[in-house]
């Protein structure tokens, strides 16, 4: 699941996958802005095919591994 | 070829959409889909005497995205919406370009989210046509992107180069950098980066690059795409929107002054009506959402039914011009790797 959301995030922001860690923050270290924050959790309700990420729980994500945590994943 | 238009966008909306719609239906002879509230919309067809008329059809929306809304999430929360329904119509394959007037910045967050970048583009970016010294001018990016990497702006000028060159027949268009002075070593580290890539790409007789030009340049024809960042773009637009108008009020004021001066304004006025036609932007229609999979035109806020009869013709020509294929085939010459 990692891997798969590396490859996201990768294809998204121009970066390489091996740089992303769980740490990794999406507005600091990813130069995320707003646009692209609803943009990363469309592309992960469909990806992983979770329906709809309340506005909450978007709010909550900051980095990589706050979205293994909604996915059920510890990273 | 089917053309979709959000009905309920705009201050005119939904009449002056609505009758822009009627009107290019009529013209071009292509489908047109009017996405609104059905029952608004329809009563203004029955009233103009147009319902059922070839090539125009009705989807509902029930709801209307507002000014006030979230740009970035607006489409999300408001899935109804006639913009949303219209955005997803295209990215369902049920059209084949979106028409809106309304609100820029959710028109330009729903096209990315919902029709999607061209595969390789980093951000679309807004591209008006404004009239100059001896032309026309396509100003890339005009709002859509407040922050900028020198790789956004290397986008920008390979995809207003080849916008200019599909459809409007320029051969080589002149990319110009927008900076604060026309030396090599002028600008801020995002322009002389941007600089350097777009030299580079001249040389490798990729792009036609002339060099950096100052803002005052723009108008006076210097080049034939002005590549910046989305908050200069707006800036210098606004700045030339204002200032055209300016002109124009303190001429009419000067042609009032006296009886001598009103019979001097009869005997230049055809000319007088030639120049204001130079700034008429009904006759534009509006402004494409370059880099985005699918055709996306943004009409003119304030868009009449001229105006938005012309964004229709606009959308209608993007379809024909291959443009987005064009793009595609050239995207190895505009990324420059990872981060």
């Amino acid at each position: 699941m990692f891997e798969k959301l590396c490859s996201i995030l990768a294809e998204q922001f121009g970066v390489g996958p091996e740089t992303i860690k769980p740490e990794t923050t999406f507005v600091e270290d990813l130069g995320a802005d707003s646009l692209d924050l609803v943009e990363l959790m469309m592309s992960i309700e469909e990806e992983f095919d979770i329906g709809e990420i309340s506005e909450q729980d978007a709010a909550k994500i900051k980095t990589v591994s706050d979205v293994m945590e909604l996915l059920g994943e510890d990273a | 070829m089917k053309i979709i238009v959000d009905a309920m966008g705009g201050d005119n909306a939904p009449e002056a959409i609505v009758r822009g719609g009627v009107l290019a239906a009529k013209q071009f002879g292509e489908d047109i889909v009017l996405v609104g509230q059905e029952e608004r919309v329809r009563a203004i067809l029955r009233a103009d005497g147009a319902e059922g008329i070839p090539h125009l059809s009705i989807v509902h929306a029930p709801d209307v995205v507002d000014m006030h809304d979230d740009p970035a999430t607006v489409l999300r929360k408001k899935p109804g919406s006639s913009m949303a329904a219209a955005l997803k119509m295209v990215q369902r394959g049920e059209g084949d370009a979106i028409v809106s007037a309304g609100s820029t910045g959710a028109l330009l967050a729903g096209a990315t989210l919902f029709c999607k970048r061209i595969k390789g583009i980093r951000r679309g970016a807004l591209a008006p046509v404004m009239p100059c010294a001896g032309g026309q001018v396509l100003l890339v990016d005009a709002g859509a992107n407040t922050e900028c990497t020198a790789e956004y702006l290397l986008q920008f000028a390979f995809m207003g180069s080849l916008y200019l060159r599909k459809l409007m027949g320029v051969d080589r268009p002149r990319v110009g950098l927008v900076n604060n002075g026309s030396e090599d070593t002028k600008g801020d580290a995002l322009r002389l980066e941007a600089y350097r890539l777009l030299r580079e790409a001249g040389e490798a007789g990729r792009l036609n690059f002339v060099g950096n030009v100052e803002g005052r340049d723009v108008p006076l024809g210097a080049c034939d795409v002005a590549v910046c960042d989305g908050f200069a773009g707006n800036v210098m637009l606004k700045t030339i929107e204002g200032t055209a108008k300016f002109l124009s009020s303190e001429l009419k004021q000067v042609f009032l002054r006296s009886a001598g001066t009103k019979l001097g304004y009869l005997l230049v006025k055809r000319g007088l009506d030639d120049f204001r036609s130079l700034f008429d932007q009904d006759k534009i229609g509006g402004a494409p959402f370059l880099g985005i999979a699918h055709p996306v035109i943004k009409a003119h806020g304030s868009s009449n039914e001229t105006a938005a009869m012309n964004a229709v013709r606009q959308a209608i020509e993007f379809c024909r011009s291959g443009l987005i294929e064009e793009i595609t085939a050239n995207m190895e010459y505009m990324t420059i790797g990872e981060k």
